[in-house]
């Protein structure tokens, strides 16, 4: 069967050889001259996204302020911020979104990792999956299927990432009161100053806590992480440097933030027993 | 021949086709592009095939734009950004150049994913042009590749965090993770070398593989010859036309078949 298989693709090819050599028609013109049509099109559509992009842009068409394309560029870096969003270019945003999927710590890698590199996989080993000689559309519904649904499942993870909402540090602020009030550290001025670094250093844009905040990478919850009794210096040797305690953890340094906010930051870790 | 004077348009023609003779005798590079120019491809080929010129295209601006760029940005932690704001508000041009780079990057993606769908559809990764498939593949992940490095450059709020999260997420990879991790930081963590490293691999490591990749998909596109549409009437693979109107209705590239007996 498979060298039958073999032969027939052979003299198709061979037949395909011959027939353009009879019938085809020379590369250039006809289709060069599409090709450049083509081009042309794309260098135009190009220009006008960059000419959209700075003139949309408010004021003198300088700054951080977003035009309709977004921002010509963002604040400066800057390591010790105290809010900060992840967020990829679009084209990322499938796989940004596909992280919140994976709530679990253990099973983050399978997010982060293992399922682009088996669709990497599946999509190099295609042809050799998909042996048929068959090529119209309407006679391969495993394939017509299998990619709708890729395209869709993209198209949903990269709307979904693109209105995802992120934690904003100053509604968070405002939660402080409440968060206090339920895990008990009202009076605990360190841990009060901590619960609002906490809400303004991004931190909720990965974790949780007592309700606020996005599962993101896998972070854990921490409405109870002071039950665990892990101790002040356990915490801040972790917030400067979270793999070196928790071998593998995605987590960014904190350290920029400097010894006296981490010592806030981990007194209200482990003030956070997890409420009443 | 040589008695005769020539005349005054053979004398032109001699004129404009020695250096190319020259040429060709010591290269033979102008019979390759006559071979390129000329070489046949379907006639029922269509518009969804210009896709992969203008995949092309879209990286050859991105080639020029990034040359641009690279005389005025400065790698380095202390300047880099400052240099973005510079070409982007004093030199002239310099915010087409930055916009076309940044916004040509996601046309080259979309571009890429479009033309990757149109070989999909057209069953064009099958024998014997799998292998092309595979570089075109490869040539998809270096791109994204690029998108991810290229991203950091401007040193902003937006593109550090991005990368911050982007090197952990690689540093998470069983086995190979940590020292990928590794090599993109340049260290443990984030630092002033990261930058120059996410730079070279950005415009030297990447475009150079790119360019190769490139080059080994289109001489396997010449090689093996362009597909017909699956759909046309009188597909090249099918053998002679079997009725003689489907010679006759092919007009031009943009004719698309509605009659579907193809084979």
């Amino acid at each position: 069967m498979a060298s039958d298989r073999l032969v027939e693709r052979r003299r198709v090819f061979k037949q395909y050889k011959e027939d353009v050599k009879e019938r085809g028609k020379p590369f250039y013109p006809f289709a060069m001259w599409h090709d450049t049509v083509m081009s042309l099109v794309v260098v135009s559509v190009i220009i006008g996204l960059a000419i959209v992009w700075k003139f949309s842009t408010p004021g003198d068409h300088i700054g951080t302020d977003p035009g309709w394309l977004g921002k010509l560029y963002d604040a400066p870096a800057d390591p010790g911020t105290i809010n900060f969003v992840p967020r990829p270019d679009w084209y990322f945003y499938f796989l940004f979104y596909l992280l919140r999927i994976f709530k679990w710590p253990e099973s983050v890698v399978l997010g982060t990792i293992g399922l682009p590199t088996v669709f990497l996989v599946l999509l190099i080993a295609m042809p050799f999956i998909d042996l048929r000689a068959e090529r119209r559309i309407g006679r391969r519904p495993v394939a017509v299927i299998a990619a709708i649904m890729v395209v869709l499942s993209m198209g949903i993870l990269t709307y979904k990432g693109a209105t995802a909402k992120e934690a904003l540090g100053t509604e968070l602020l405002a939660h402080v009161p409440k968060w206090a009030a339920k895990e008990g550290f009202s009076q605990n001025k360190q841990a009060v100053a901590g619960a609002k670094l906490f809400a303004q250093a991004g931190c909720l844009n990965c974790h949780t806590y007592n309700g606020d905040g996005g599962h993101n990478l896998g972070a854990p919850e921490l409405t109870a992480e002071g039950s665990k009794n892990k101790g002040i210096a356990f915490q801040i040797a972790h917030l400067k440097c979270p793999a070196c305690v928790n071998p593998g953890s995605p987590m960014p340094s904190f350290a920029g933030l400097g010894d006296a906010r981490l010592k806030t930051l981990a007194a209200f870790l482990e003030a956070s027993k997890g409420g009443k | 021949m040589a008695t005769r004077k020539l005349t005054r348009s053979e004398q032109l023609q001699q004129t404009i086709l020695y250096p190319l003779d020259w040429l060709e005798e010591r290269s033979g590079i102008v019979g390759g592009v006559r071979y390129f120019l000329f070489r046949k491809v379907p006639g029922d080929i269509n518009w969804f095939q210009t896709l992969g010129a203008a995949t092309l295209t879209a990286f050859l601006v991105q080639a020029t734009t990034g040359v641009i760029l690279a005389m005025y940005y400065k790698p380095d932690p202390n300047s880099a950004y400052s240099s973005i704001q510079h070409i982007t508000n004093d030199i002239w041009a310099g915010w087409l150049v930055r916009g076309m780079h940044r916004w040509g990057a996601s046309v080259f993606i979309i571009l890429m994913f479009l033309h990757m769908g149109r070989v999909f559809m057209f069953g064009a990764y099958k024998y014997p042009r799998e292998l092309n498939w595979i570089i075109g593949v490869l040539l998809l992940a270096s791109g994204l590749a690029e998108g991810f490095t290229g991203y950091l450059l401007p040193w902003d709020q937006t593109a550090y965090w991005a990368t911050v999260v982007g090197i952990n997420i690689n540093g998470t990879a069983p086995f190979l993770g940590p020292f990928l991790a590794q090599f993109l930081q340049g260290g443990t963590y984030i630092n002033a070398d990261t930058l120059p490293r996410f730079y070279s691999i950005h415009m030297l490591l990447l475009p150079g593989a790119i360019f190769a990749l490139i080059g080994l998909h289109l001489y396997l596109v010449v090689h093996l010859g362009v597909t017909s549409p699956p759909w046309s009437k009188d597909a090249a693979g099918t053998g002679p036309s079997a009725n003689g109107a489907g010679r006759k209705s092919r007009r031009g590239l943009l004719r698309y078949g509605t009659r579907r007996n193809g084979r």
